[in-house]
């Protein structure tokens, strides 16, 4: 035990004295852990430290972004990435935490905006194409000057209108449509772009839409207080009161959208940033406000229409007084609480411009409301009228009327004041086509039908009145009278005087006996001869004359003999009426007068001249007599009387058919014999006594006048007969006697077979009397046609005293 | 001597014979000598400060190893993507496609087997100094594994090294090593220094002094 104390101690012995301290037993390798100690300190340290600046930004969606890959960029370089993505405590947005570097983080302070870049395709041109395969990234823009940094951020929708380091000017423009208006959209003056659009937005109000934009430096410069901006979006065809317009822009602007800009007058003020700017449809309207107080605020106030507005649009103008003063911003249905049942008005908003009212340039629309509701309560009222009638265009008109009843504007109805109304004024072409169509629908054609039958039935009774009736008595007075004055002694004295002229005649026959004496046979009786021979070639003729007067019986037996009694009838009816009319009584007054006329003109020196003329005539027919003694009269006599005879052997054969006519006749006369010709005595009677009441009358004074002028005419006549070649008429019509007795002559050979047809013709006018027997079936079909024709005239009377009241009812209606 | 429980009767060492082997050529010295008559190697019956070095190895590469668990092992740069994997973050992501078994293997060679290491050198290490349970010829076998098994644990840092240098087509795909994979080789490489720097020896002295 010792011994292995005693090894044991010396075991001991050498390790104690191998460590004589801690520090000299303590290894050099223990810097190794101490060293990877610090490096990994050291490096988590730098890796805590270098991480930078946590912040915050809320997104209302995080489409694209996912924690750790997304990186921040500013200026196209990263400066951070996105570590992780979490919900708001309310879930409304979503927190992007990122890791921003540290260099930056100072310069995030209050303008630093964040936004999702994402790739888009657009009309101009490709953006963000990178992120298509990295994925979207969040871009930032601040300025150059750290202030106090900012760890929480709220992201704006879509890139800002302008980089922190482009130079220019934002503006604002205010539109009521912003349909062409696309964020991105240029802003062209003199068609250079100048500028970019912002995202339009509408605001709260409902009606106006406020875009953003930003003006290049250095073309800001040209916008000043006198710029106005315009639509140059697609193309617009505008059916206006000036007519149809058609504006082009340019193709992009045509597909995208766009405003433009000019200054037209000079002396603008120059802008500070956010100015704001009316948006104009089109470059016209936008030059012709240039003179307008577009950035004024306006007045909205509304108008309640009971009726349709169609052909009212946004944009339509708001006259006052024929003046335009606003336009119509907003047009829409609103449904009004009525304690009976709900009802739907049309509710339209105007704009008014204060300065068009004659304000002032400095009018509020306070002071424009002020005046509107002084209007009002003068009277003045809303409507609408025609703006254009072929396009139907309506616009708003601010009217006084007269008599309108007591109205005030509601200057506390909401959303805005509203203006009472009248009636429309609307001149629509269809409306008054409609209206015409209307107004013919309500012609009163039955009552003009039910007018003129009962004119026609006034000119029935017109005809058979007694003024009418006069006429047709008077002339049977006037035959009368003219009967009385063949009887009259004056006329009875003519025979006797012809009597005297008979005596020289005889006279002169005498001495043409002694001239036939002195010329003994003379060629007188060859002259007799030629002339029978002339009679003979005339009997030859007689064939010709027989065929065209056998066609003229043809023709009157297919005469409409029925047609012809009953014109017959009425004719007799008529002269019956005139004959019973009492104004014919007057005509024979006149016809007194006129036979006095005769009677003088019997007794005048030219009548009994006449017989002195004779006496002449006989004289130059003794002379001509004489003359023919001189020729070859008798062997013309001698062939003369050789034709005679020939005649009268013509004539005997024509004798032989005397018995067939005769038997014709008799059956003439039995269907005579058959006619109804009581009624035909009778209409005769009547017709003698109304010529008896005619003659009667003092009436008939009318014709002798007449019939005087008619014999001052016989009278001048006779005075040509005597101042002309009265002789050589005579001579003519004696030679026109000589022809005649020679037709008679041929005539007479063809009367055989004018015998037959006429008793062909007599016996149709007997079947045609026959026919007129049936008398109830002829008289009811005459009388009832003279109903009608007197129902016609009634009516066409009424007709023509319904016009006489009321002319104009033919065309406005009743 | 007293049965130690082993069966085995008990030996008696060099440094209890006075004498001191030589631990490179197996030369056995006098107690005195310094140095290796044979491989004039330094010679030393029991190294004093080999504790401090299994400690101050370890304590290392504990320190590296968790930086290689925390960043990134694979730095990938395709054209569409940029992921950088952790080793954890690795494994789990194979589980989650369903590939189990390389999950399995990258889990076992870059997290148990680390980890199983420093438990083990830990465990020898204070072993020396107090009664253990386990017996000491389980000890050095313990010993023996992790010291071979040592070189096998650089698996992932190969895999890394022979990615980055045949995954380098420009901007189509990138694989670069990641601070994770250097601090995982230090790791690697602290370990096995520590378990190097463990002298077995120590474990006969525990025994005979307990």
């Amino acid at each position: 035990m010792s011994d292995e104390n005693s090894q044991n101690n010396a075991a001991d012995l050498d390790v104690r004295q191998s460590k004589p301290s801690i520090w000299r037993r303590l290894s050099f390798v223990w810097l190794v852990p101490i060293l990877a100690l610090i490096v990994s300190v050291t490096v988590a340290w730098q890796s805590f430290a270098g991480r930078g600046k946590e912040i915050e930004i809320s997104f209302a969606n995080a489409s694209g972004i996912a924690a750790g890959e997304t990186t921040i960029k500013y200026r196209d370089v990263d400066i951070g990435t996105v570590e992780r993505v979490e919900f708001a405590p309310d879930l409304q947005e979503v927190l992007v935490y990122a890791r921003i570097d540290q260099n930056v983080a100072p310069y995030l302070d209050d303008d630093t905006k964040f936004w999702v870049v994402r790739p888009q395709v657009g009309l101009r041109g490709v953006s963000g194409l990178d992120t298509v395969l990295s994925g979207v990234y969040i871009a930032g823009d601040w300025d150059q000057v750290a202030e106090v940094a900012q760890s929480r951020f709220v992201a704006v929708e879509s890139a800002p209108l302008r980089m922190s380091d482009a130079p220019g000017t934002e503006i604002t423009l205010r539109t009521n449509d912003g349909s062409a208006l696309s964020a991105g959209a240029p802003v062209l003056h003199q068609g250079i772009e100048v500028g970019v659009l912002g995202q339009p937005i509408l605001q709260q109000d409902g009606l106006t839409v406020l875009v953003d934009a930003f003006i290049n430096s250095p073309y800001d410069r040209l916008v000043t207080s006198s710029t106005r901006f315009w639509d140059t979006a697609g193309f617009s065809v505008s059916l206006g009161t000036a007519g149809v317009s058609l504006n082009v822009g340019s193709l992009a602007s045509l597909l995208e959208g766009g405003v433009a800009f000019d200054t037209v007058v000079s002396g603008g003020d120059p802008i500070g940033p956010n100015t704001k700017f009316d948006l104009f449809t089109d470059e016209e309207t936008a030059r012709s406000s240039l003179f307008n107080d577009a950035g004024r605020p306006k007045l909205n106030v509304a108008v309640l229409f009971d009726g349709s507005v169609s052909g009212l649009s946004v944009g339509s103008e708001v006259r006052f007084q024929g003046l335009r003063v606003g336009q119509v911003a907003d047009l829409g249905a609103v449904v009004v609480d009525d304690p009976n049942q709900a009802r739907v008005e049309l509710r339209t908003v105007l704009a008014i411009e204060p300065g068009r009212l004659g304000l002032g340039e400095e009018a509020t629309p306070e002071d424009a409301l002020n005046l509107l509701a002084d209007f009002v309560s003068q009277g003045m009222r809303a409507r609408l009228v025609t703006g254009n009638i072929l396009s139907g265009s309506l616009v708003v008109e601010l009217v006084e009327v007269a008599d309108a009843p007591p109205a005030t504007l509601a200057v506390n109805a909401t959303p805005y004041p509203v203006i009472p109304t009248t009636v429309s004024n609307i001149t629509d072409v269809a409306d008054q086509a409609q209206g015409v169509l209307n107004r013919i629908n309500n012609l009163p054609i039955e009552e003009i039908m039910t007018s003129a039958i009962d004119l026609m039935d006034s000119a029935n009774a017109l005809v058979r009145s007694d003024g009418v009736m006069q006429t047709p008595e008077q002339v049977a007075g006037l035959l009368s009278d003219a009967r009385g004055l063949i009887g009259s002694e004056s006329i009875q004295a003519v025979p006797d005087q012809i009597a005297a002229v008979m005596e020289q005649a005889q006279k002169i026959m005498a001495q043409v006996t002694g001239v036939i004496d002195q010329i003994g046979t003379a060629d007188l009786v060859g002259s007799v001869t030629r002339t029978v021979a002339n009679v003979e070639e005339g009997t030859q003729n007689l064939g010709e004359i027989t065929a065209s007067a056998q066609a003229l019986l043809d023709k009157v037996n297919a005469l409409q003999v029925d047609a012809l009694l009953a014109q017959a009838t009425d004719a007799l009816n008529a002269i019956e009426g005139v004959a019973n009319n009492s104004d014919i009584a007057k005509v024979p007054v006149f016809l007194n007068q006129l036979l006095d006329e005769a009677r003088t003109l019997i007794a005048s020196g030219d009548v009994q001249a006449l017989p002195s003329e004779l006496r002449n005539v006989a004289n130059s027919a003794n002379q001509i007599l004489t003359d023919l003694t001189a020729e070859n009269v008798s062997g013309q006599l001698t062939n003369a009387i050789a034709a005679a005879a020939s005649a009268a052997e013509n004539l005997d054969a024509a004798s032989q058919q005397l018995p067939a006519i005769s038997e014709q006749l008799n059956t003439l006369s039995a269907n005579a014999a058959q006619m109804d010709l009581e009624s035909l005595a009778k209409s005769a009677e009547n017709t003698l006594n109304s010529i008896d009441a005619l003659v009667g009358t003092p009436s008939a004074q009318a014709l002798p006048a007449s019939l005087s002028s008619a014999l001052d005419e016989v009278q001048l006549f006779l005075n040509d007969i005597r101042e002309g070649g009265a002789v050589e008429n005579v001579n003519a019509a004696l030679l026109s006697a000589n022809n005649a007795a020679q037709a008679i002559e041929e005539a007479a050979n063809s009367l055989p077979e004018l015998s037959r047809q006429t008793g062909e013709l007599v016996t149709s006018t007997g079947q045609v009397l026959s026919t007129y027997g049936d008398r109830s079936r002829f008289n009811a079909e005459t009388l009832s046609t003279l109903r009608d024709i007197q129902e016609a005239a009634d009516a066409v009377s009424s007709l023509a005293r319904a016009i006489q009241r009321n002319p104009s009812s033919l065309i406005t209606g009743r | 001597m007293e049965s130690t429980g082993h069966g085995l009767q008990r030996l008696i060492t060099a440094r209890e014979a006075g004498l001191i082997a030589c631990t490179r050529c197996g030369q056995v010295h006098a107690g005195g000598a310094v140095r290796c008559k044979r491989c004039h190697g330094p010679l030393e019956s029991r190294d004093l400060q080999s504790m401090q070095k299994v400690w101050a190895w370890l304590i290392a590469g504990i320190i590296a190893f968790i930086p290689a668990n925390i960043y990134p092992m694979l730095i990938t740069n395709t054209l569409v993507d940029h992921s950088e994997s952790t080793i954890i973050g690795g494994a789990v992501e194979l589980v989650s496609h369903h590939n189990y078994g390389i999950a399995a293997i990258v889990f076992v060679a870059s997290i148990m087997i680390p980890v199983g290491k420093f438990i083990a050198i830990a465990y020898l290490a204070i072993s020396v100094h107090r009664q253990q349970i386990l017996k000491m010829h389980q000890r050095h076998k313990l010993y023996d594994v992790v010291e071979f098994i040592g070189r096998w644990s650089m698996i992932d840092v190969f895999v890394v090294a022979i990615l980055s240098a045949l995954v380098q087509l420009n901007a189509v795909a990138t694989i670069n090593p990641g601070v994770a994979a250097m601090s995982f080789a230090l790791s690697v490489v602290f370990t096995m220094l520590s378990a190097l720097a463990f002298d077995p020896r120590l474990i006969w002295d525990a025994d005979r002094t307990a």
